[in-house]
């Protein structure tokens, strides 16, 4: 496995990371892309971690797929006559009514199916990789949050807050910071769990350290300190001056954490990262009760999640602060198709993520999930959008970054999707089409298959998959000049079944289904 | 599989030549003595660091790695509505009946007194330090298992366990009824393989996950081999849950949930066949695993990070790492060889590896009463009305000792880059000094009993307590790992006397030691020592082990 050392701290001298297959990130340190992240772009992203592995087929449901489903997962699975329509293809669980109301009101989007090619079921890789923003066989150490920060703040956190930076980048709500906020001198987030009650700390010492682990330990635990007093003075305030003019919140873990996040952006803290989670999701056993699958563990989740989000839309809301704010759920991988005896699922692959807003591009993003008709005990969900897509659109819209500059951040350039909108939509859109125009025939096939697409002249990729997400071929990788194509694929090495073919250009995305047989 | 760190740049092993696995040959003196005191016990007085800094290295290490007696069990200290157990007797493999949450409130609230108490008779001994560290690689959640009596059931084998065999302790681990029901082994049966447990006995509990080298191929293991443990490990349920008159934790093997068809692992385990065994065929898997060398240097990666530092670069991998797996290996997996040989090595003692390990919550919570020998009500009953009251400082604290975070155990000791790190944070500072300051002022009222400490009999132990100086140095090298540095020297000595020529404190102390029993004189000098621990104690570097 490859290792990534982003920018490692040499004596006060930032050394420049090769962060590109071999291009080096020059752009860190040039003035050209200092300003790269506007300092005038007042914009907040709140990211909800569910923690475990979202169950996404129990949270939106193909109605279209339900054959599959009652076969795959009848003892978990929501009965039809009880779920809430999204679309005519879409379903939510009915736990989700006070999400329900977003949607209706053109606050959410369901992104479909995100997650990334050769997908790791172990929980701790996975969540390192969703919050490193890194591919699935490398470590890198940084956070995709961290590494927006420090693109245009290196120095952090030596000499920070200052004049014109006086608030903290990130807030992590409980009691450890968030490694998605991880630079690579220290984190980028700080860690509160009452924004109302904040003590200042005793530090007296300036003396020098030692340049051994102890004395570096110990300049962290100072800096730390200093930082909690500085940065804790503006959160008190921002906290004494803020409201939640709508109220309650539910008195729930997640409600809590959203209560005190608006708080503080009502409070007008310049905060442009809060980061909250609910843990749980890892439902192996009990995710719904026997004989009523619309209770259970994973029904009250949902119910947490959804009750806390519809308090805090609203309260932003009642405020005029909508349009500053976006929240994102995201999860380490989906689950499996097949539930397990235990009413529980196990580790899976990919699964929806949603986000909330007004200006957000509301409605359902992505096709009902491909499930194969007779899933295996170990398939996930395949993926249809990278989990980097999302990172580098909402970075490129919503915090008005350049596109080079977050190429830099995620390490390589991922397909467009829209997710923001002009803040001042409607009603959701039920189909909101990224696709590429592209087939694949014959289908099933034995040993050769064609591809043909439509290409608008961008750099095509074109990936065969497995049903647990390994890649097992890259098919294409290039820039197809503008028209028709035909790509001839040559599966004769694979044994028979379910394969997924993922075509991914700038624009589109689109998954297909690819059976083999003998 | 080693780590580059990247939270310090430069390693521990930088400066440091071969041979560091080799016996330690410099002085043996308190701050050597303290050093290992620190890293091994939750805490020493100032008589246990002088006492065994006059014994031999390999004496102390040998006080450290004893068998001990188990701890009495832990009691009904006052639930008298329990049906089945009078107050003050134990309740282990007692009934309860399902539902009766006031009666398992009370047992549990009874295990977290019982356990605080363990960890403060800890003495100098490292079982208590390696059953955590054991309890934080064979996770089980307490929300998750729910009855008291498997929790304590899973920590009682730890702790008997603690400095005995490796193989065997997976084994038992793997029957653990509490393990049984935390990652689902009671409901994996041949009709419906449940893989949570056969997944994390080879990522976490055994061998550790590699680098991707395939589909589906960790290089350790690959998941074909998940699937097919979790086949040889079906069969087994926990037994001894609140239907029954008496309730003895334990695992019941049941043939007809067991797959009795033939396994076959994959190419990382040369491809073995387990055939049709029963109730053995668990053992047999984790023999399979042990043969591979691999899981004698993840565990010890492990123990490393738990005593020594968290940095494992490519010189600590090859020069501490591979010879202690090496070790325990020849050792047949037995734990006691390789911390012998660990505890005295001259890495253990080098400049480097002495204070920048963070101590987590719980060892920091429980040194400071440790250290200042803060004492509790001579009745039993009501000492463990305090101590189950102190338990939830560990919670409030971001570590809650039958509540890891997830399976993997806590971040501190596996998430790079932050590791320790992990434990400090704007919310977990405040909490660290409001503790110091309750303890020190004398203002912590747990229950009825304000928790305090005899600052003079604390300076007492130390010689020449009578000289500013010498008082602050030894106080230094009690509290700290490193010593301080100049200024902090004279700041220190501004608190205990502001703008007064050093003798003044001479004359005061002497005052209070040829009068002992005048209040007023012993309570002017206590008053002065107080301030002078508050600040101590609220220094970082009193954060650090």
């Amino acid at each position: 496995m490859k290792r990534r050392n982003f920018l490692r701290q040499t004596s006060g001298y930032i050394a420049l990371p090769t962060l590109l297959r071999g291009l080096p990130l020059t752009a860190a340190s040039s003035p050209l892309f200092s300003n790269a992240i506007g300092e005038d772009n007042d914009k907040i992203l709140i990211l909800i971690q569910l923690i475990g592995g979202n169950d996404g087929l129990n949270t939106i449901i193909p109605l279209d797929k339900y054959d599959i489903l009652g076969n795959a997962r009848s003892n978990i699975l929501i009965p039809e006559s009880q779920v809430l329509k999204l679309t005519q293809e879409i379903r939510m669980h009915p736990s989700m009514q006070s999400i329900k109301a977003l949607y209706d009101d053109a606050s959410m989007t369901v992104l479909q199916d995100v997650g990334y090619p050769n997908q790791n079921r172990s929980h701790f890789r996975s969540s390192d990789i969703w919050n490193s923003g890194s591919p699935a066989d490398e470590i890198w150490n940084t956070g995709w949050i961290g590494r927006y920060l420090e693109d245009c703040h290196p120095l952090y956190p030596e000499n920070y807050p200052n004049d014109t930076t006086t608030d903290p980048f990130a807030l992590s709500i409980g009691s450890v910071v968030s490694e998605t906020c991880q630079g690579t001198r220290t984190n980028f987030s700080l860690a509160i769990t009452d924004p109302l009650s904040i003590t200042p700390l005793a530090n007296n010492t300036i003396d020098q350290v030692p340049d051994t682990p102890y004395g570096r330990e110990l300049a962290f635990l100072r800096t730390t300190i200093d930082q909690a007093n500085e940065y804790g003075e503006v959160i008190s305030e921002a906290a004494a001056k803020g409201s939640d003019a709508y109220g309650p919140y539910p008195d729930t873990g997640l409600g809590e954490q959203l209560k005190a996040i608006s708080l503080l952006i009502s409070g007008g803290l310049k905060t442009k990262i809060y980061v909250a989670s609910i843990g749980g999701f890892d439902t192996h056993a009990n995710q719904a009760t026997s004989g009523d699958p619309t209770t259970g563990n994973h029904a009250e989740l949902l119910k947490e999640l959804s009750d806390a989000v519809y308090a805090l839309q609203t309260d932003l809301k009642s405020q005029g602060l909508e349009e500053k704010v976006i929240s994102m759920t995201f999860s380490e991988f989906g689950r499996r198709i097949r539930s397990n005896a235990s009413l529980g699922t196990d580790h899976g692959s990919a699964a929806p993520m949603m986000l909330f807003g007004s200006c957000i591009n509301a409605g359902i993003i992505g096709k009902s999930p491909l499930l194969p008709d007779i899933p295996e005990l170990s398939d996930g969900v395949p993926m249809q959008y990278d989990f980097r897509s999302v990172y580098s659109s909402i970075l490129i819209d919503w915090f008005d970054i350049d596109r080079s500059v977050v190429t830099n951040i995620l390490g390589d350039e991922f397909s467009y999707i829209p997710l923001v909108n002009g803040c001042n939509q409607t009603t959701a859109t039920e189909d909101i089409s990224l696709t590429v125009n592209a087939t694949v025939h014959p289908n099933p096939f034995y040993a050769w298959s064609t591809i043909s697409l439509e290409s608008k002249g961008e750099h095509t990729r074109i990936g065969l998959y497995d049903s647990i997400g390994h890649e097992l071929d890259l098919i294409a990788n290039r820039k197809l000049s503008q028209g028709p194509h035909e790509i001839r694929y040559d599966g004769s090495h694979l044994p028979s079944g379910n394969y997924f073919c993922r075509i991914t250009t700038a624009t589109g995305v689109k998954t297909m289904s690819m059976i083999k047989v003998r | 599989m080693p780590s580059i760190t990247k939270a310090a740049d430069k390693s521990i092993s930088s400066n440091i030549g071969p041979g560091m696995i080799s016996r330690y040959s410099g002085p043996w003196n308190t701050e050597r003595a303290a050093h290992l005191l620190r890293r091994t016990t939750y805490g020493s007085t100032i008589s246990d660091i002088n006492e065994t800094a006059k014994l031999s290295m390999e004496e102390v290490v040998e006080l450290l790695l004893a068998d001990l007696p188990l701890p009495e069990e832990p009691i009904n200290y006052y639930y008298e509505e329990d049906p089945y157990v009078a107050v003050g007797e134990s309740w282990i493999d007692k009934k309860y009946i399902n539902g009766d949450n006031p009666l398992i409130n009370a047992r549990r609230r009874s295990l977290s007194g019982w356990t605080i108490k363990a960890l403060l008779s800890g003495g100098i001994n490292i079982r208590e330090k390696l059953t955590l560290f054991w309890s934080n690689h064979f996770v089980v959640q307490a929300t998750v298992v729910q009855d008291p009596n498997f929790i304590y059931h899973h920590n009682d084998l730890l702790r008997k366990g603690a400095l005995g065999n490796f193989r065997k302790l997976v084994k038992d681990v793997t029957l653990s009824p509490a393990m049984l029901r935390y990652l689902n082994g009671n409901q994996n049966t041949k009709n419906a393989p449940n893989e949570n447990f056969a997944r994390e006995l080879f990522e976490l509990f055994t061998i550790g996950k590699g680098p991707l080298a395939g589909a589906g191929d960790y290089t350790t293991f690959t998941e074909e081999d998940v699937s097919q443990a979790s086949k040889i490990l079906t069969g087994w349920i926990d037994q001894g849950y609140y239907y029954r008159d008496d309730n003895p934790a334990g695992a019941i093997y049941v043939n007809s949930r067991h797959d009795t068809t033939s396994k076959q692992l994959s190419h990382r385990f040369n491809r073995t066949v387990v055939d049709n065994d029963g109730d053995n065929e668990y053992a047999t898997l984790v023999d399979i695993i042990f043969e591979q060398e691999e899981v004698s240097r993840y565990i010890c990666r492990k123990l490393y990070r738990w005593f020594v530092y968290y940095d494992i670069d490519e010189t600590v991998e090859v020069q501490i790492i591979e010879p202690l797996a090496q070790i325990l290996r020849e050792n047949d997996y037995e734990i006691k060889p390789v911390l012998k040989v660990l505890l005295t090595s001259d890495h253990f003692y080098n400049i480097c590896s002495v204070g920048p390990m963070i101590k987590n919550p719980i060892d920091f919570i429980i040194n400071l009463l440790v250290q200042f020998e803060i004492s509790y009500p001579e009745d039993n009953l009501e000492a463990y009305k305090v101590w189950s009251r102190m338990a939830e400082l560990f919670a409030g604290f971001g570590m809650n000792y039958y509540e890891p975070p997830n399976v993997a155990g806590w971040k501190a000791y596996y998430q790079e880059p932050l590791f320790y790190r992990t434990w400090i944070t704007a919310a977990t500072l405040p909490l660290r000094q409001a503790y110091t300051n309750a303890i020190v002022s004398g203002q912590a009222k747990v229950r009825n009993t304000v928790l305090t400490m005899d600052t003079l009999k604390i300076i007492s132990q130390l010689d020449n307590a009578d000289d500013p100086n010498e008082l602050i140095k030894g106080l230094t090298s009690f509290l700290f790992p490193q010593p301080l540095t100049e200024n902090q020297y004279t700041f220190l000595k501004s608190i205990l006397i502001p703008g007064l020529p050093d003798f003044e404190w001479t004359v005061e102390y002497n005052l209070h030691l040829n009068d002992p029993t005048n209040e007023e004189i012993k309570n002017a000098v206590d008053l002065k020592l107080r301030k002078l621990l508050l600040n101590m104690l609220t220094m970082p570097e009193y954060y650090l082990s």
